[in-house]
């Protein structure tokens, strides 16, 4: 792919944002003791305390002291405040952000001097405190209007939106229900070689088909997990990484693009499956790192609802539009598959941190510490999300 | 429980949608249209998202549209909506896209680009809500 400058607004990429950050630390909790706890009916923590659990192991992932952090980035579930008191961290530069936000907005700091060792700090009640992605008081409504404005209609929870994305792609592309079948079976793949995952059980085509629908054409096994935890990744500027690291993994390149129009009534969704903005962020990325989909090793999705899979092969490159679903039944993406997707089970069978954790199983398939599920000499990992129409590219190397 | 005590969820209802809601209940619905460019609102706003301009009139909608997706709900999540029931997305004539419901029938592979009609119901605890039927 040769990236358009057109694609970014006419304007080159700029060569600092290349290997500008590396992740020096990952931390998490244990989803898999947490589960079982919260399916006996226990509270084993609260947000916070998974969060600093989370950061307990980052630091000690990372080797460092606190006093090195100037930086810090809550997750958007917590106080940033009452976050940054229980880390005792008194940064220089610090912010409130999701999964992708947080790490390109990490960067972006670094790059522009006003952190070097940044702190990004996730923890997450969901399951414990039953959190509601439906219905009448559904999460995230404040800030996203189309969450809450259908409901009158009974048009209700986050599967639904992407039920009415997944059918119009469908008759768009001729995509089809068994196509959609094959990232779920490839996900639970990968997830019954990964100890860290709470569903390890493998399922098949036919499993997938037999399973109930949710909100149809979604299937049970196209919605992610609901689980407690936390995740926790330590950022520094590329040079300090390599005097406090042995192993830093970098941040190649970043790219966005945004649709908004129509975004309430679901335009964007439903009429061109997000591709024009995951395309401008594909070609900012790769334009800024030198790197496209041939160089990619690994690719981690964000992974709600099954169908941002074949969206992503198709807005980033990997497959031709309207060919994800012959991508996923001829090369594949589950183990011994041409293109490694989701190789820790992803939302739907590892844990939904809400893209969180599939930063740090990016940086474990890049320093070679997947165990039975390691991609075998990966060198580039590329992470993409289009959650709420945010497209986002962001590329990581060694 | 007493079919009429089932409430309709209740719509958002700020500054720019309650004359919509109104229109919808006098049987004729309105949407804001912008007098410089012509662009039709859904959800109404503050101004048109094409030019800006926050010169916009309140005007009916043929009630014209095309089905361009559909869902069909197996969770129960609102108490006025036990499941099986489907949910669709309607492109109005007039541009925007409007997320609703089919009335008569349930949605089935195929429909998609069928043309439709706009009909209101009544509720059963009255509130009147813009649904749609397939045309002919």
């Amino acid at each position: 792919m040769t990236p358009s400058p057109l694609a970014f607004g006419g304007r080159h990429p700029n060569p600092r944002n290349k290997r500008a950050a590396a992740v020096i630390g990952v931390g998490h909790t244990d989803w898999v003791r947490d589960w079982q706890r919260c399916r006996a009916g226990e509270q084993p923590n609260d947000s916070l305390g998974y969060g600093l659990e989370a950061f307990r192991n980052a630091l000690k992932d990372a080797n460092i002291n606190r006093d090195e952090i100037d930086g810090l980035i809550a997750g958007p579930t917590t106080a940033y405040e009452r976050m940054g008191e229980l880390a005792g961290i008194n940064p220089r530069w610090g912010n409130q952000a999701d999964a992708v936000l947080a790490v390109s907005q990490a960067v972006m700091a670094i790059e522009a001097g006003y952190a070097e060792v940044v702190a990004l700090i996730y923890g997450n009640d969901q399951r414990s405190v039953g959190t509601q992605y439906g219905g009448p008081a559904a999460m995230g409504g404040n800030s996203f209007l189309s969450y809450v404005y259908h409901s009158p209609w009974g048009f209700t929870s986050q599967g639904a939106l992407y039920a009415l994305t997944l059918q119009s792609y469908k008759h768009s592309r001729g995509f089809t229900e068994r196509e959609m079948g094959e990232v779920s079976v490839a996900q639970r793949g990968w997830s019954s070689l990964n100890p860290n995952a709470i569903q390890r059980k493998r399922i098949s085509i036919a499993d997938y088909l037999a399973s109930h629908y949710v909100c149809q054409p979604l299937h049970l096994f196209d919605y992610c997990l609901i689980n407690d935890g936390g995740v926790a990744l330590i950022i520094a500027e590329a040079e300090r990484a390599k005097k406090l690291s042995s192993r830093p993994v970098f941040i190649e390149g970043i790219g966005r693009s945004d649709l908004n129009r129509g975004a309430t009534s679901l335009e964007p969704r439903i009429d061109e499956f997000y591709l024009s903005a995951q395309q401008a962020a594909a070609a900012q990325s790769y334009a800024v790192s030198g790197l496209g989909p041939k160089d990619m090793d690994v690719l981690q999705v964000y992974d709600s609802f099954s169908v941002h899979v074949p969206l992503a092969l198709e807005g980033y490159g990997y497959a031709k539009v309207g060919e994800a679903g012959k991508f996923l039944r001829e090369s594949g993406i589950g183990p011994g598959g041409k293109l490694p997707t989701n190789t820790s089970g992803g939302h739907l069978s590892e844990t939904y941190m809400q893209g969180w954790a599939h930063q740090v199983e990016c940086v474990r398939q890049l320093r070679g510490e997947c165990g039975d599920r390691q991609v075998k000499d990966a060198r580039h990992v590329h992470y993409t999300s289009d959650v709420a129409g945010k497209c986002f590219s962001v590329i990581y190397g060694v | 429980m007493n079919a009429t005590e089932v409430k309709t969820p209740r719509p958002v209802m700020g500054v720019y949608d309650k004359p919509m809601w109104e229109s919808i209940r006098a049987g004729a619905m309105k949407l804001q249209r912008c007098k410089h460019c012509a662009t039709w609102l859904y959800p109404p706003g503050p101004s048109c998202p094409k030019c800006l301009s926050p010169e916009l009139e309140w005007t009916p909608v043929s009630g014209e549209g095309k089905i361009v997706s559909w869902v069909v709900f197996h969770r129960h999540y609102l108490p006025a909506y036990p499941p099986p029931y489907n949910a669709i997305a309607v492109r109005l004539a007039e541009g925007p896209t409007m997320i609703s419901n089919l009335e008569g029938a349930m949605p089935e592979d195929g429909c998609i680009g069928r043309a439709m009609r706009l009909i209101y119901v009544t509720m059963p605890d009255g509130v009147m809500l813009p649904r749609w039927r397939y045309e002919g």
